[in-house]
Formats: C-alpha cells, structure tokens, sequence
C-alpha cells in the first residue's frame, strides 16, 4: 500500500533535521544552564538534563505514534480533539495552584501543563472549521465563529492565570488573516451603515491584524527604548537617544531590503516591491515617532503607569530583576561568547537569572556562545519558520495549510516573545522557548505539533480537500 | 491583494522581527559595553583583600605606628538557621536584648528607599548581604570564640587590622584612621564601605602611600551571594601589597621629653635638625595618647570629649597656631638692614625710649649688642632704614616700595607663606603687604611710623611656631634650609622630590655670622636674655622673645640652635601666657636640646621646675 511504503519516505527530511538539530543544541544547552558537578553524567535522570533527555525521549515516542497514525484523524475528531483540550483546560483550574496559577495537571515534575496542549487543539479545530468554509463569501458569522473557537481556550487560560499563553493564542488571528477570515465583515457592517457609503471591502478591515501587530510591536519597542541611550564604546561621547537608535535601524533594515530584493525579486515587480518598502519605512518611522512623542507628552502619572506595565522603571535589583539579570546574561556574551559551560550570570548554580533553564533558557545560549551563537540560533529558527510556511503552502488541502500556519505563527510567537524578553524588547511574561526550554510538556507540545506537521505533509496527496 | 499573496506580509513580518532582534543582539553583545560590565557587577564579584597600612618608624629606627589584627563578627541573615538568641549573647559576652537590637540596629542603619513611582518603602537591608555583626573583636576574644561559630550558621569571622602605638606620643604628628563616608568612596574608588582612612597628621598626609594596593580576587557568585569558584582560574587575580614603611626624622624619645616637658602648659616645641630639615619633635600642649583613637567604638567615645575640651588638645597649635613672633623676628631685620646695606655690622644707635620702650640695658654699638640686648629703639631705626629708604619723595610713596621690598624679603624666610611641610593643617602666619595697609588706610596713607611695630614682631605680623623652628634652621645653617618635614623615607625611596630642594633666603651668607654672633651671647654672656638655655660645653646660640598678648598674660618664646658651629638641633619653643621668654621657653628649649644632643640631663633641678610648673 501507498501509506507504507511512504511511512518516513515522504518526510520533509529538512524541517526534521532542522527539529532535530534545534532538539540536540537544545539538551547541550540545559546540560551547562543546569550543570550541577556533583551529578556530572548527562543521563542522570535525576538532573533536569536528564529528565529533558527523558522528555524528549518520550517525544520521540509520541512521534512515531503520531507517524503510525493515519493524518486523516486529525480532521474526522477534531472537534473531540479540542473538546478533550477544553475540559482539560476546565480540570486544570480545580487543581491546587503552582507559583499562583492553577496550570498544572498531575503530581509534581511530573504534571503537565494543558494550556500547551490547547495549541495543538485549537489549530486543529480552527483548521477543520476554516477547510470547511467558502471563505470567499465570509460573513460576519463565520468572523464570529472562527473568533469563539479562539475565545473558549483564551478564557480558560486567562482564569488560570496564565498571561504568556494568551499571547500566543493571538498569533492565530494571523493565520485567519492568510486564510481571508479578517474582521472587515464586521467593519464593512459598520462602514455601511453610514448612509450613502457603500463599500465591497475595506483596505484598513482587511489588514487590520497585521496592521494591529506591527504597531503594537513597533510602539512597545520605541517605548522601551525611549528612555534609554546607545552609546558606543570606540566612539566616546557619542550618546544617541534610543528612539533615534529605533529609526535608525529601520532604515538599515529598509536600505539591506533592498540589497537583498534585488536578487529575490523578478524585475518587473522590483519598482512596486521598492515603493512598499519605502512606504512601510516611513509608515514605521510615522508610528515611531508618534508613540515616542506622544509618550513624552503624556501627563506623568499617565506615564508613570505605561512605564510600569513595560517594565521601564530602573529598579534593577527589584521589580526589574529578572530582565535585568537577563540582559545582563545575554549583553556580556560579546561577539564569541565566553565559551560552553562558562556562563557566569545564566548559570543555575549562580542562580542570578531565574528560570534560566526554562523561559530565559536563551540567556546562557546567548552568555556562552555570544553574538556568533545567537545569530546562528536567529538563523536558525527563521529557516524553520520558513520551510513551514513553504510546506504550507505547497499542501493541497485547506486543512493542512491552515494547521502548519498556526504552528509556524506559534513557533514564531514563542520566539519572538521568549527573545524579547531576554534584550529587553518584551515585558517579563513567562513563555517557554520552543525545543530549548527544559520542561516536559511544552517539549512534547512543540514536538507533536511538529509530528503532526510532518505527518500532515507526508499524506498531502491523499486527500484533496 | 488576494488570499495566497498575504503569506508575503507574515514573511515579511517575521524578517522585521527577525532582523530587529538581531540588530539589538549585535548592539547588546558586542557594540554596548555596558551589559559587561553589570554582568561583572552580578557575578564576578571582586573580592577585595584589604593590605595592612604601612607603619612607621622614627629615626633610631624603633617602631612607632604598628598594626594590630583584629576580627569583625559578620553575618548573613539569610544563612541564619535555628538561631539561639541566649546561647549566642552567652557566646559572645552581651545581653540576649543586647543581641536581638543589634540586629534592628544594623537594619535601620542602612536607611530606606523610597521608590518614586510605586511609592513603596524599601529597607536598604539586604539579608542576603554581609554585615558586621560586632565590630573590633581582639585576638584572643576570637579565638576562644571561633570553634564555637560553626553553631551559629550565618555568621562568620574576618579579619581586619588596626593601628596600634607602643608609644602613647605624637599622636598630634600621626594622625588617626577612621571608617571612609559616603563621598569619599564615591571621589576615589580606591575604597568601599568599612575602609579606614587617614584622617589627619601623617596618615592623611601619605594616605596614598600607607595604604597600599589592595588585592583582587575575582569570583563568580551566586545570587545568595555565596562564592562560587575563582574566576577564570584566579588568572586576573592580584596580590594584596602592604603600604611602604616611613621613616621619619622624628625622635620619638625626645618627642616623649617634650610632651612630658609641656605638661599642664600650653603651647608647643618645634625640634628639627638644620642639615636636613627633618623634623624632629614637634609637641603640641596639650597632647593625647593616640591610642585613644584606635577603632570606631573608642573614637566615638573620646573625640567628642577631645573636641570639646576647652583646651583644645586637638588643635594643631606648632601648625595652625599664629602667634607674633615677637623678638625673635628681629633677628630677621638685622639681616635684611645687613643686605639692604643701611647699616653694617657695626653700627650702634643710642637706646632712646622716645619711640618705643625697652628695658634697661647698656647702649648698643653693634648689631651682635642689639640681638643681646634685645634693643627695640635699635630695631626700629633699622627697620625704618630698610623702608624708607628715601626713593621717592613723598615719605608714603617711599614706604610703599620699602614694604614692597620687605616683603620679599620676609616670604625668602618662609614668613607669610604656607612651609610645604608632609602635614595637614598648616597655616600661613601673616606678613602684611602693600595691598593689607592701603586696604587699611588707603592708598599712600601710611608710612613707616604707621607699621613700625612689625620691626619688633608685634603689630600685624603673625607667624607660626613651626615658622619660627625653622628661622632657627636658617640661622644654623646662615641662610638656607629645607622645608622642614616628617618623613626621610618612603620605602626605598627617600623624602619626597621637594624636600630635597635647597632654599636659599636673599640674605647673603657673610651677613649671618653678627646675627649669630649676637645669638651666642644671647646665650653665653652677661645681659643677654636667654641664659636659662646656657648648655656646659656646647654654645648654644638663641633668642627670647616675650609676645605681647591683649587676653592675659604675655606668650613666652625662645628660638635657638646648637652647637653654634655644624648645629645638631635647631628649636622654637612657645609657652602661652607664661611672661617672659627667658623665664620658662629658654630651659624648655634648653632640656631638649640636652637630652637630644647629650642623651642627658645636666641640671636636675632646672628639670624640675619646669616638670613641675603649672602654667595652665
């Protein structure tokens, strides 16, 4: 039969070795974040370096589950599937509460955390409901639809409390974005109950959550670096404010762009693809310099307020501690780093960084291998963004595309959270980094859902959905 | 737009985001510098090894300023487990209450920290820091107590050391240590909180010799504070490196006599050695024990005590002390009248008292009379030569080029001007200029008569005692000196560059010999007013002076130095209100220079009297 003989044959090897690699890096960065000399042996199951080698191990064996399961299942039980996650979800918030929040299932190290498994869940329910829709006649009802699917795992997870998860959960408006599911139904609604105006579709509706997210993420990083200073060490006396430092990088991102389009772009579209990326600049540099200024001309209790929530205030040994510790980790690698195992701030035996072997795991990555080892990792991570999304789209089936998009707005989420954290570009909100965090279940959330990937595109001819 | 093309703005977001963070990583990682150095901040702790101060000697050698090692008690809240409040007061020799405010104590000391956003107000306490528990613990106290420590967790010994004098004299020229505040760390990073520094005398003088290079041992830490490993395998690490001793011209055994000497008086003795300019016994009345300043606890019960003392055992008086110098600064005019050649060697003038008064005694026909006679007509004619020396024709014009002149003159002897001496607290004395009089008077408003007083050291000229020593030195040696100092020797190395400098005064040297002259007779013959220093066998060449004081009874003074010829010793003395110069500063200055120049003394009874008066 065709499904045997294409058991691993039709694997996208890439995105696997990718994973793998990703997997392998990951385990020899707990093993020296979490070194303790007296348990040198790196199995020993009783360290976290141990227990992660574990976790992957069972990871492993739920792939191949997953791999001897037929793909077709994911979208017959769908709905169970995210029902099954929903009242874990309600289970979890009647257990005893770890660290403030009721977000563990099971005893102890060994519990796991539903609301990771909830990712899974909900990407497949929206991807069933998304492939059974005509989303070229999109209503205000399926809008509303595809948002409640979102909304019930988003407010279980909010009741745990659980902050980083409900984050996450937001990378799926961009998949409906992609899938054509945006809220200009609804603002063509609105739009037209103004008399005489009659629109098809609003440019500002259709785009609105990309639109949305660019600002957000423009807005809280001009923040962040409003109140700061770059300065350079083989230039003294040399102070830049930091909103200067945003616009500038701006603009070496837009004049790189077009370096790089250069050889990606056909030449008949070279002129448009030039004008978007001028226009996006001065649209970024627009936004920038209106959140800066416009910060500055706050009242101050106003600001006051605004600089708590980010985390702007300089307290480093208080509220700020654990981005401070942080950065403080990742900002003295230098460009080579100080070497394997010799992280002195993100070590866990020194303890400065908290957490340094689960959400801030990037900072002893970053303190041992420098600049050259967080690139790569950048590098790294990007390339597997990319082959989902270049796995996503070559699937035939609706379903498909729509679950490899949400796993790659997920990992893209994680990262771009999780890093944030650590330079200082997101406030402190604990989400794991996907296949580098010591933990058993975002280790085997993150490696199902990548099964699931795999499996998915390894079926893709079976069904023309 | 349609549907497919969308994935390009996810794509492009995900470069956006992609590049940014890569571009804050480069900046972070290997343009900002400032994340190393917090991160050094955090985890490579420097752990300094604080050397012992560099101690002192005096010039036979015998060790005067030592160092005694002493323990702090320190602790660490957070490793504090199952405390025992009474066991540990037993332990350590206090009260349980005592024990248990201590720690209340040590809280409230660090002070509070408003945050200005939140409002909250934290404690500066940290429990995860050290903090010494009990401070100045001595040696055998810490020994009978250390096995006793490990049943205490949180609490630790270290060791720090502190001075100690095995001669309770000169505290006035050492100078005490006391724990550094809050802007001196932050001026000079040299030091952190609990460091000791020099804070007056010598110690503040060579603070930066004494006090040595401190170690350097790098360590990572943990959070808890707790020492981790050595970092980088101790590669950076520096050795600790005690100050150079000195050693000073100070006799410490006549520096003992003086005080002794100046016992119930007031007042100082100034001793240097002319060849040299070291300094020799510098007594200040009264004087203190210098142990009492030894260790925060004894400072902050003696100090106050000291301060407030009426006679003011803390003011530098050899230093800071500006007195008129009285007749001895006559010794001075002799001089320039000599230079300025408005007089020679034998010149007489007639003591008539028309001008000023002046004591009984036969006219002078000499210079060398005048100095032996102490003849204030004398001076004043002299003076009024070097003055008025008939320039200009308006007597106030002429006076103004005089004064001018005379000034000059007066700063080449280290009058007017602060000496350079390796002490704080050094004072200028006064010599008044031509800008002091006109502010007074008013441009070409006075003349000679209006300042003739300064001819025989009263009116406006002040000087200090350490001024006048080292007018004796200028005479001993006719006409230079070097600035008189404490230390001979940092280390290997000898005094500093500008004490090995000669000063010449505009004095030429053939003048000096009548003034000295009439010094020795002073001394040595019938009529002069300092016999009481008359030394068996050795010529003792001095001056009395007796300074006039509006609030009580007159300042006694004598300078002096012996032998006349290649002079040991040159010496000031300065009695507050004891009368006359040749009554009680001459045998004062007279036993020092006995017991440093002969080891003993000849005239028991003399030693006495002046043991027993009480001038107070």
């Amino acid at each position: 039969m065709k499904r045997e003989e294409s058991l691993f044959g039709n694997i996208d090897w890439t995105l696997f070795i990718v994973f793998a690699v990703m997997v392998l890096i990951g385990i020899a960065n707990v093993y020296s974040a979490a070194y303790n000399p007296k348990a040198p042996f790196l199995f020993d199951f009783s360290q976290k370096y141990g227990k992660q080698i574990m976790w992957v191990g069972i990871s492993s064996f739920l792939g191949l589950l997953v791999f001897l399961i037929d793909a077709s299942i994911y979208r017959k039980f769908a709905i169970p599937i995210y029902l099954f996650c929903l009242i874990l979800l309600v289970i979890v918030l009647f257990m005893p509460p770890v660290n403030g929040a009721r977000a563990w299932l099971g005893i102890g190290s060994l519990g796991i955390q539903p609301a990771e498994f909830a990712k899974i869940g909900t990407a497949i329910a929206l991807a069933s409901y998304i492939s059974s829709i005509n989303v070229r006649q999109q209503t205000v009802n399926t809008v509303i639809v595809a948002n409640i699917i979102l909304l019930i795992p988003v407010v279980l997870i909010l009741l745990q409390p659980d902050a980083g998860t409900f984050v996450v959960f937001t990378s799926f408006l961009f998949v409906m974005y992609r899938e054509g599911i945006t809220y200009d139904p609804i603002i063509l609604h609105l739009v037209n109950l103004i008399p005489g105006v009659r629109f098809k579709k609003t440019w500002v509706g259709s785009h609105f959550i990309p639109i949305f997210f660019v600002v957000i993420f423009l807005s809280i990083i001009t923040l962040l670096m409003s109140n700061n200073t770059i300065t350079f060490s083989f230039l003294p006396g040399i102070v830049i404010p930091g909103f200067i430092g945003v616009i500038g990088s701006l603009s070496v991102i837009c004049i790189l762009s077009f370096f790089i389009l250069r050889f990606f772009v056909a030449k008949r579209d070279r002129k448009r693809i030039v004008m978007i990326v001028i226009i996006g600049f001065c649209l970024s540099s627009l936004i920038s310099s209106i959140v800066n200024f416009g910060f500055q001309g706050l009242r101050k209790h106003q600001k006051d307020r605004i600089e708590l929530f980010l985390g702007l205030r300089e307290d480093p040994d208080g509220e700020d501690y654990n981005r401070n510790r942080a950065m403080a980790a990742v900002g003295s690698g230098g460009f080579f780093g100080k070497g394997y195992g010799n992280a002195s701030v993100a070590s866990v035996e020194s303890n400065h960084v908290p957490e340094s072997e689960t959400d801030f795991i990037f900072c002893p990555l970053a303190e041992e291998w420098g600049f050259v080892g967080s690139l790569i990792f950048t590098l790294l991570f990007m390339f597997m963004l990319f082959r989902i999304i270049q796995i996503a789209e070559r699937q035939k089936a609706t379903f498909n595309r729509v679950y490899a998009y949400c796993v790659a707005m997920i990992l893209f989420y994680h990262y771009a959270v999780n890093i944030g954290m650590n330079i200082g570009f997101a406030p402190v909100i604990g989400i794991p980094l996907p296949f580098f965090s010591y933990g058993g279940s975002s280790m085997m959330s993150f490696s199902v859902m990548i099964f699931i990937l795999l499996k998915l595109d390894s079926q893709r001819g079976d069904f023309l959905g | 737009m349609n549907n497919d093309s969308r994935r390009y703005v996810i794509i492009i977001f995900f470069l956006l985001v992609g590049a940014i963070y890569t571009i804050r990583l480069f900046y972070m990682q290997v343009i900002d510098e400032s994340w190393t150095l917090r991160a050094q901040q955090i985890a490579e702790k420097r752990k300094q090894i604080t050397p012992p101060r560099g101690v002192f000697f005096d010039r036979q050698g015998r060790k005067i300023v030592a160092n005694k090692t002493y323990f702090n008690l320190m602790m660490i809240e957070a490793n504090i487990k199952n405390f025992d409040t009474i066991a540990f007061a037993k332990l350590i020799g206090w009260t349980p209450e005592r024990v248990k405010s201590r720690f209340w104590e040590i809280k409230l000391g660090e002070g509070r920290y408003k945050n200005p956003v939140t409002g909250k107000t934290t404690s500066n306490y940290q429990k995860i820091r050290p903090y010494p528990f009990v401070k100045e613990i001595e040696m055998e106290d810490m020994l009978n107590m250390a096995p006793f420590l490990k049943n205490f967790p949180g609490f630790y010994e270290e060791i720090t050391s502190m001075r100690s004098y095995p001669y309770a004299n000169g505290a006035n020229i050492l100078g005490y240590l006391s724990e550094v505040n809050g802007d001196e760390i932050k001026t000079d990073h040299f030091y952190s909180p609990g460091d000791n520094i020099g804070r007056a005398g010598l110690e503040r003088f060579y603070e930066e010799e004494l006090r040595g290079i401190k170690g350097i041992h790098y360590i990572v830490t943990s959070a808890l504070n707790n020492a981790i490993e050595p970092y980088a395998d101790g590669k950076y690490d520096t050795m600790a490196r005690q100050g150079p001793p000195l050693k000073l011209g100070v006799d410490i055994t006549l520096q003992a006599y003086g005080e002794k000497l100046m016992k119930n008086k007031r007042g100082c003795i100034v001793a240097i050695e002319p060849s040299t300019g070291e300094i020799l016994s510098m007594v200040s009345a009264p004087s203190f024990d210098p142990n009492l300043f030894v260790g925060k606890k004894s400072i902050a019960k003696n100090y106050p005590k000291l301060l407030q003392d009426p006679k003011m055992p803390l003011y530098p008086r050899p230093l800071s002390a500006e007195y008129p110098p009285g007749s001895t600064f006559k010794l001075i005019q002799g001089l320039v009248a000599l230079q300025e050649g408005v007089i020679t060697p034998g010149t007489g003038f007639p003591c008539k008292k028309s001008m000023v008064g002046c004591h009984n005694h036969p006219n002078a026909g000499s210079l060398a009379e005048a100095v032996q006679y102490s003849c204030n007509p004398y001076f004043y004619h002299i003076v009024r030569r070097v003055i008025q020396q008939g320039k200009r024709k308006k007597q106030t014009e002429d006076a103004e080029i005089g004064l001018r002149k005379w000034v000059k003159y007066m700063h080449s002897f280290g009058f007017g001007e602060k000496l350079e001496t390796d002490i704080i607290g050094i004072r200028s004395g006064l010599i008044p200029d031509v800008k002091y009089y006109d502010k007074w008077y008013g441009h070409h408003n006075w003349a000679f008569s209006t300042i003739r007083s300064n001819s025989i050291g009263q009116g406006e000229v002040k000087a200090t005692p350490l001024q006048l020593a080292n007018l004796a030195c200028i005479l001993a040696n006719r006409g230079w000196y070097y600035t008189p100092h404490f230390v001979k020797s940092i280390g290997k190395k000898g005094p500093l560059a500008i004490y090995r400098k000669k000063r010449y005064t505009m004095v030429n040297r053939r003048h000096y010999e009548s003034v000295v002259e009439g010094m020795r007779r002073v001394v040595n013959e019938k009529g002069g007013t300092g016999a009481g220093a008359r030394i068996k066998d050795v010529v003792v060449c001095g001056k009395t002076g007796t300074v006039q004081n509006p609030h009580g009874e007159d300042h006694s003074v004598f300078i002096a130095f012996a032998p006349m010829y290649k002079p040991k010793i040159a010496i000031a003395v300065f009695i507050e209100n004891a009368g006359f110069g040749g009554t009680w500063a001459a045998p004062v200055s007279n036993l020092m220079m006995e017991k440093y120049l002969l080891k003993k003394i000849t005239d028991k009874e003399k030693e006495e009297k002046m043991l027993k008066a009480n001038l107070d």
